[in-house]
């Protein structure tokens, strides 16, 4: 009780006081030449989040087709088109922006940052990355990409897509992903030079500290997509061989080059919401992390280890066994980081207080529906079972799960979270409950059946199936499952859009949050905080919250070492009164 | 007025996590085992079986206790008026021995995965029923026996838009059906003539690509006579999802009968062929002539 407070405080309470800024212009230009972090992060979101509905209605349309055995609602061309499409729009036009998004809001205000070192890089990224989307969807126009998911060459090549569209998406995919390393280098610049003064590495925020790891990834895994897709324009408009087997090329290294690139995009959604998870779950369990070091240490690990399985994608592909055992080393290391985090948010929890809203909810919705997923991941690492079931819609719904999980739970958790930070109003809660159990529904109807159908040998990506055993029972579920997912999905962005001007007063603070974003306003002002406070520890929102309960709640006389602080604020106090 | 509301959400709540449970069960109901994979006919397939329930009941496990934490967490945990947090952080050493527990699961995985995935690719001998040509020694595949040693049954499996064709050693070929004794090894080399293809037939071993310009093996020895389904798990363009392929297993005298037939059938097909040529080689003077005007 009567232990000295520390010499030198932070402020005694948070001192806000900014007005609002008169807009100088209309506010849509305002908008598109903004270089602040949080301008472009709620541009991210937004752009982010449509596309996502764009994704939702190319899943739909896909499961519509596979509804009945041997369809022929949508023809094969199309099919392709939608499938190629949708594989791009779910990962590089909703899922890493929905993170990139996030990132830049959150993490400057979170290490006490007035703004990113490089804020118009930071611009220039969501401009590439909707420049890219553009590109992509303008095909549409014309002729779209059919060259699936991930486009190998030599079908990639003109010989067998020598429709522009495969352009579209190559142009497409590599301006975005473009966009994407830049921004990575800003993240990266800002997480190294912009730190409130006290918060040393080991005192990052976890969600902060899982947006370095993704900067870092980014910077690696993206860099080799832009060079990837590079080549094969060349090969496609300027002769090139890279990926031509007849000219000295390799087909297989398009695999390596993509896979990476892929490997680091799903890692990028995972460790998201491994850093988002890692903050919601102390917030409202009331206690601190179990212990932030090993937390902070295990997404470090993921980050190294993760995209050294990215051959864990080629176990069938003609490489020495040598690599595949190499990949099946890194993926089966994951096993531990990955099980400490598990095992420290279970101790999180423990013995908390647990205040169960829809950030938590959907939190634990995350970690529940990805522990399918990652173990399935750790099953298929195993090379026999990947030799069994890799590109089966077992493998598929296992990826649904570990993704679903991760940019929709574990996307809806943050976005609850933050939602009253971006916009200075809460989501309603009985929308986003309805919200989490639709979806939890619509995964477990979607992903269960597509095991069942991927272990008969149903291959992914096929515009039909034949009547063989008891597929067409697996797919007409696993078709309502995702009709039941696309509508919790829907349910959430509804009740965003209708949050934003109806939704309750958030407040600065509203879920007694113990990092620095909840120290400004919400929205924050263009600067963030008027003052930055010193950071003494992992919790610095709480160690002021309790500095001040102290200096207010206790009477007892200031120590020796406070008095000329002391003296300041009887000094200030007559004022502080009037003002009253 | 808060109760009905909640206890109509509550209901709600229930028969929506009802409807999953149903809906769960209803799919696997059709198999006798659930989650079971198909039933293997050959040595690599019984073995991948093997890993594939090893692997199964980890996760499974791992799964279950994830959940049950989870559950037992927000049961037991729940905020309660008057329920004070207790701040407990990690103690000294419990992390360690947390780390050391999984290192230990990991590395025995990375073992056993390493022992079976030689397993499976330790290409057996063939059976006593089998051709008796083909009776390979034990070796792994990508190894070639020595020349001298009894090979085994070589098969060149050529994935094209959106069709397989096989290769016999004695160079007849036939498509979309591969014929072959029951057990006998079959080494199936795998090359493709456009894109990338994925061999993929359940009963018989796993999937391997067919990829330009770049040999590939898989071998099987199939313990029963019969058809076996697979299909094609490379996307290869808009006939992907019709690209499928059958191995029919039959016995060591049907498949010399069979592979009698079929080559005595490409040749009289091939004469025929011959002779339609020479037949329409003076129509066919004149329809060049013809195209080349209509081409002018």
């Amino acid at each position: 009780m009567s232990a000295p407070p520390p010499a030198s405080l932070a402020p005694a309470r948070p001192e806000v006081v900014t007005e609002r800024y008169p807009p100088r212009r209309p506010r849509w230009i305002e908008l598109a030449t903004s270089a602040d972090h949080k301008v472009v992060g709620a541009l991210y979101l937004g752009a982010a989040l449509s596309f996502l509905v764009l994704a939702v209605i190319e899943l739909v349309l896909m499961r519509v087709q596979l509804i009945v055995p041997e369809s022929t609602i949508i023809s094969p061309e199309i099919f392709d088109q939608l499938l190629s499409a949708y594989g791009a729009t779910a990962v590089v036009l909703f899922g890493i922006p929905l993170v990139l998004g996030l990132i830049a809001y959150i993490v400057p205000l979170q290490i006490g940052a007035r703004g990113t070192a490089f804020p118009r890089l930071g611009a220039l990224s969501f401009w590439l990355y909707l420049a890219g989307g553009i590109t992509l969807y303008a095909s549409f126009l014309y002729r779209p990409p059919d060259a699936g998911v991930n486009p190998l060459p030599p079908l990639a090549d003109t010989v067998f897509s020598p429709t522009a569209g495969v352009d579209a998406w190559i142009a497409g995919v590599g301006i975005a992903v473009l966009g994407f390393v830049l921004f990575a280098i800003n993240l990266l610049a800002t997480l190294h030079t912009r730190r409130a003064p006290g918060m040393v590495w080991r005192r990052l925020p976890l969600f902060s500290w899982s947006a370095t790891v993704i900067g870092y990834l980014l910077l690696v895994c993206g860099a080799v997509m832009v060079a990837a897709c590079a080549m094969l324009l060349i090969d496609r408009q300027f002769d090139g061989v890279f990926f031509d087997a007849g000219e000295g090329g390799s087909p297989i290294l398009w695999q390596h080059l993509s896979w990476l690139f892929f490997t680091g995009a799903y890692l990028v959604v995972l460790l998201f919401a491994f850093g988002a998870i890692s903050e919601i779950l102390p917030t409202f369990s009331g206690k601190p992390a179990f212990s932030h070091r090993t937390i902070a240490g295990a997404l470090a690990a993921i980050g190294v280890l993760g995209p050294l399985a990215w051959m864990q994608n080629m176990y069938t592909a003609p490489i020495p066994v040598g690599f595949t055992y190499f990949a099946m080393a890194a993926a089966v290391a994951l096993a531990v980081p990955i099980g400490l985090l598990l095992f420290n948010w279970i101790a999180t929890l423990w013995g908390g207080s647990l205040r169960l809203r829809a950030p938590l909810l959907f939190a634990l919705g995350a970690i529940s529906t990805m522990s399918f997923g990652l173990t399935g991941e750790l099953a298929y690492s195993v090379i026999p079972v990947g030799w069994q079931l890799d590109s089966t819609t077992a493998a598929q719904a296992d990826t649904y799960y570990a993704l679903v999980g991760g940019a929709v739970f574990g996307g809806f958790a943050a976005l609850h979270y933050w939602f009253g930070k971006l916009t200075g109003r809460t989501m309603g809660e009985g929308l986003a409950r309805a919200s989490f159990w639709t979806l939890l529904v619509g995964i477990h109807a979607m992903a269960i059946p597509m095991v069942l159908a991927g272990l008969d040998g149903q291959p992914t990506d096929i515009y039909k199936y034949y009547e063989i055993g008891s597929l067409d029972e697996y797919n007409l579920i696993a078709s309502i499952g995702s009709f039941v997912l696309a509508l919790g999905i829907l349910l959430t962005l509804a009740n965003a859009a209708y949050s934003v001007r109806n939704g309750v007063e958030a407040g600065a603070d509203p879920w007694r949050g113990t990092t620095l974003e909840w120290f400004a306003t919400s929205p924050p002002p263009p600067h963030n905080f008027d003052l930055v406070p010193d950071v003494r520890g992992t919790e610095p929102l709480r160690d002021i919250r309790e500095s001040v309960r102290r200096r207010t709640e206790t009477c007892e006389p200031p120590s020796p070492l406070e008095q000329p602080r002391a003296a300041d604020a009887a000094a200030d106090a007559p004022e502080d009164s009037s003002v009253a | 007025m808060l109760a009905p509301l909640a206890r109509v959400r509550n209901s709600l709540v229930l028969a929506a996590a009802l409807a999953a449970l149903a809906l769960a069960a209803l799919a696997p109901a059709a198999h006798a085992v659930p989650f079971a994979p198909e039933q293997g006919h050959s040595p690599n397939a019984d073995d991948t079986t093997t890993v594939y329930w090893v692997m199964f009941v980890i996760a499974a496990l791992i799964v279950l206790a994830v959940n049950a934490a989870l559950i037992a967490a927000v049961v037991r945990f729940r905020h309660r008026r008057g329920r004070e947090p207790a701040r407990v952080r990690a103690g000294r050493g419990i992390q360690p021995r947390a780390g050391v527990a999984l290192g230990a699961l990991a590395v025995a995985i990375f073992v056993f995965g390493v022992v079976f995935t030689a397993r499976v690719r330790d290409v057996e001998p063939s059976g006593p029923e089998g051709l008796e040509a083909a009776s390979v020694r034990t070796a792994q595949l990508g190894i070639e026996p020595p020349a001298g040693e009894p090979q085994p049954l070589r098969i060149l499996a050529s994935g094209q838009q959106w069709l397989w064709r096989y290769e016999y050693p004695d160079g007849t070929f036939s498509f979309y059906e591969l014929v072959v004794p029951v057990d006998t090894t079959v080494l199936l080399t795998l090359d493709s003539t456009d894109v990338v293809h994925r061999w993929s037939l359940p009963a018989l071993g796993g999937k391997f690509d067919a990829v330009p310009g770049r040999d590939n093996q898989t071998w099987f020895r199939a313990d029963e006579e019969g058809t076996y389904e697979g299909q094609s798990a490379a996307f290869s363009g808009p006939g992907y999802a019709t690209m499928r392929a059958r191995v029919r297993v039959v016995s060591v005298p049907e498949y010399e009968a069979w592979l009698e037939q079929q080559s005595a059938d490409i040749r009289a097909a091939q004469t025929a062929v011959q002779q339609r040529i020479q037949q329409l080689a003076g129509q066919g003077a004149a329809a060049a002539g013809q195209a080349a005007e209509v081409g002018q």
